[in-house]
């Protein structure tokens, strides 16, 4: 019994932790589902390489670019400011289309899920990012899951390693699921 | 510690190398002992210092997804795989703003400190401090602090401690073994030698030599030690045949013989001595002696005795034994004192020599001799009336009758006359002669120029008839009856006078300083003495001359050495026949009055 009333307060803590981890969680309020979205999607460009050819030159910045409908707002522009992931800095990016070469190394889609799925498999070196479990499904790389009020994500290794990407052990060790 | 190296002083040699063997080993084992643990425990800390910072790192790295995304159940899971180090007491994973993230524990208790800035390892007394800062892509996402218990140390001294000690143990054994082995080869040549020793001290047998076990400086002890030994019994056979020797001359000596102390108590008599004390030394040696001499001269024995014990100085006295047939008998005791280089007497050997029968001869031959001096005395005494009046008468007879006597007659008184003077001055001498051996008072010193004047003066007339010059040196004062003196002179002056050549005499009186006395000389230049007569002219009544060339009656040198003797000194004379003669004599003089240089003289 007082293991788990220990545990549930670790837990406690820990999610106390997650709020203080993210300056969007400043004040009062509750980090939105999106706040914590848009810190993953920047955390991911840490724990991904990309094939030197996926840059347009050797010190190219990592482009986060939002396909479509942007559900992030000018959060994600705050979040990105300084951040900089394996020597190359963060930038966002917002596109009506899917990018020329070059152009993204990161995209996410809100909507246009089953879209950037295929394109991802198309073996471009960009990571795709979705939502929900049927984004990987359907050959996306990563997809975020809500699940108990949690924020979490599926990867498909295979998907990343078909377009060249290589993903840190570390990436996978955290997520709910993962599709070799 | 003087009270416990006194206590470790008296211990056998044997307990004394044991211990020592112990305290070497144990020290040696200590210091090595304690060298490892110290070293260890350095070489451990750096492997630790290593090995944990290795392992924060690991944790840290495999930390930085679940940070990142918050998951809380992967950072724990990755702090749960410390499991697999059981001295990890806690480990915690810091957010970015300090804030405990995840955690794991040993203990539920155990709490990570708060993190500091930086990579660190801080070591306590009890434990090991990690902060490890969580890394991602060159930014600090959080920090990893791992506590890492140092039980082990205590664990690693405690294991060393006890091999120390399991060693200490062996090792303790080993020298146990070692010191009995030590024994053989140390103690055993030193107990042999004690033994040896031992047995020659409470034997006195120096023929007992000391076993040679090794040929190391115990044996050279042991070789020293019977050479000593070799000496000592040849000292000793030496001292034997001494004693025997010393034994041997006192037992066959006709003198009683014995030895005492240096404090006076008689430690050995020989065996003459057995027909005064009978029986045996112990009932006389020490002082118990004394019960054997005469009472009347117990006292001056023991008084004479004593002063020669507390001096030094010879004893030499006559005094009587009492023999076991209860007869007393004279004996002459002399003892010398024997002195050791330092001046200390250190033993006194003394013989006593049975004088009694001299002792007997002595008192019979003294008694005939006053007898016979009181005789001389009495006769030459009762003689010089009548001679007196034969002298007398004869003058009267001369004077009154003279006349009426014829030629024939006149010439017979003339004889008659001359030889009652003649008796009338052998008469004088003879009582001089017997007055010579009277004492005279000597205690206090007599000028003997003054004697030699007086009798200067009774001999004027000789003197002025011979022509005789008579001189002298200076002359000292002496201790000799006045009298006495001016006899010895008058009669040596008047020899030289009486003795003489054709020519005037020549007659020097002298004096010089010998020791305890004076020696006079009177020499003169007359007849001389045939070196044959030298001893025999101091006899009473002899004479040289039987003619009538020299008239005299031939007591005068006999009245001298009389005179002289008397006082302890002595008479001599030395001579050329023809030249002249010397008399010497000797006389007690005062001491430190010197004769000077030649000064008065008086001429006839």
């Amino acid at each position: 019994m007082a293991k788990g009333r220990n545990n549930s307060s670790w837990r406690n803590a820990g999610a106390l932790a997650l709020l203080c981890l993210f300056p969007m969680a400043r004040a009062a309020e509750a980090p939105g589902e999106y706040d914590v979205k848009a810190t993953y999607l920047l955390n991911f460009a840490k724990f991904v390489e990309w094939p030197a050819n996926a840059f347009a030159t050797a010190d190219s910045p990592i482009a986060i670019c939002i396909l479509g409908k942007d559900p992030f707002g000018r959060a994600i522009d705050e979040l990105v400011q300084g951040e900089s992931a394996n020597g190359r800095k963060l930038v966002v990016r917002r596109m009506p289309e899917f990018p020329s070469p070059q152009t993204c190394q990161i995209v996410f889609s809100e909507d246009g899920g089953a879209e950037l799925a295929r394109m991802g498999a198309a073996g471009r070196a960009i990571l795709t990012v979705g939502e929900g479990a049927a984004f990987v499904r359907n050959g996306g790389m990563i997809g975020f899951v809500v699940e108990n009020h949690r924020v979490r994500f599926d990867i498909s290794q295979s998907a990343a390693r078909a377009a060249s990407l290589h993903l840190s052990s570390r990436l996978l060790a955290v997520a709910r699921e993962v599709a070799r | 510690m003087p009270v416990n190296a006194r206590i470790f002083r008296n211990k056998p040699i044997r307990r004394k190398l044991l211990i020592m063997i112990m305290i070497a080993t144990a020290s040696a084992l200590a210091l090595a002992g304690a060298g490892i643990v110290v070293f260890d425990s350095l070489l451990f800390r750096s492997y630790l210092r290593r090995d944990l910072t290795a392992l924060a790192r690991i944790i840290a790295d495999n930390s930085t997804g679940a940070l990142t995304f918050g998951d809380l159940k992967a950072a724990t899971e990755t702090l749960t795989t410390l499991r697999a180090r059981p001295h990890v007491a806690s480990a915690c994973v810091f957010g970015k703003d300090g804030i405990l993230f995840a955690h794991y524990s040993r203990h539920n208790a155990t709490v990570c400190p708060a993190p500091g800035a930086g990579e660190d390892i801080r070591f306590t007394t009890s434990d090991v401090v990690v902060t490890q800062p969580i890394l991602l892509s060159g930014g600090t996402v959080g920090t990893l602090v791992l506590v890492y218990d140092l039980d082990e140390i205590g664990e690693r001294t405690q294991l060393f401690g006890g091999i120390v000690a399991a060693v200490l143990l062996a090792s303790s054994l080993l020298a146990l073994l070692l010191a009995s082995k030590v024994r053989g080869v140390i103690e055993k040549p030193i107990s042999t030698l004690v033994r040896a020793a031992s047995s020659v001290s409470d034997t006195g047998d120096y023929s007992i030599r000391a076993q040679k076990i090794s040929n190391d400086e115990l044996g050279l002890l042991a070789d020293r030690f019977n050479e000593m030994l070799a000496g000592i019994q040849s000292r000793d056979e030496d001292l034997k045949a001494e004693r025997e020797r010393f034994r041997f001359m006192a037992e066959s000596m006709p003198q009683k013989i014995f030895t005492a102390k240096p404090d006076g108590t008689v430690d050995y008599f020989n065996r003459q001595w057995t027909d005064v004390i009978g029986s045996s030394f112990e009932e006389s040696g020490g002082w118990s002696w004394t019960q054997f001499v005469h009472p009347d001269d117990v006292e001056e024995t023991v008084r004479l005795w004593q002063h020669s014990v507390a001096t030094g100085e010879l004893l030499n006295l006559e005094h009587r034994f009492r023999r076991t047939d209860g007869k007393y008998r004279w004996h002459l005791t002399s003892a010398h004192s024997m002195h050791d280089l330092n001046g200390h007497i250190t033993m006194w050997i003394g013989s006593n020599t049975d004088i009694h029968e001299q002792k007997e001869k002595e008192d019979a031959l003294r008694r005939a001799n006053e007898d016979l001096q009181q005789f001389a005395y009495s006769a030459s005494h009762d003689l010089q009336e009548p001679i007196r009046n034969v002298a007398v008468y004869s003058e009267i007879v001369a004077r009154h009758y003279g006349a009426r006597l014829d030629d024939d007659g006149r010439q017979f008184l003339g004889f008659l006359h001359e030889g009652g003077r003649r008796l009338a001055t052998l008469v004088d001498d003879l009582l001089a002669y017997t007055r010579a051996g009277a004492a005279e008072p000597t205690d206090s010193p007599v000028d003997s120029l003054e004697a030699l004047r007086n009798s200067i003066t009774s001999l004027s007339e000789a003197i002025r008839e011979s022509g005789a010059e008579v001189t002298w040196d200076e002359l000292p004062d002496v201790f000799i009856g006045t009298s006495h003196l001016q006899q010895v002179f008058q009669n040596l002056i008047g020899n030289a006078l009486k003795y003489r050549h054709d020519k005037a005499p020549r007659i020097h009186i002298a004096a010089e300083p010998q020791g305890k006395f004076c020696r006079f000389s009177v020499q003169d230049n007359g007849i001389g003495i045939d070196p044959q007569y030298k001893e025999k002219i101091f006899g009473v009544f002899k004479r040289l001359h039987h003619d009538r060339t020299y008239g005299g009656t031939g007591i005068g040198l006999a009245i001298c050495q009389r005179v002289v003797e008397r006082y302890g000194g002595r008479i001599w004379v030395e001579s050329q026949p023809g030249k002249g003669s010397t008399f010497y004599f000797t006389v007690p003089r005062r001491t430190g009055t010197g004769a000077g240089a030649p000064l008065g003289s008086a001429a006839g």
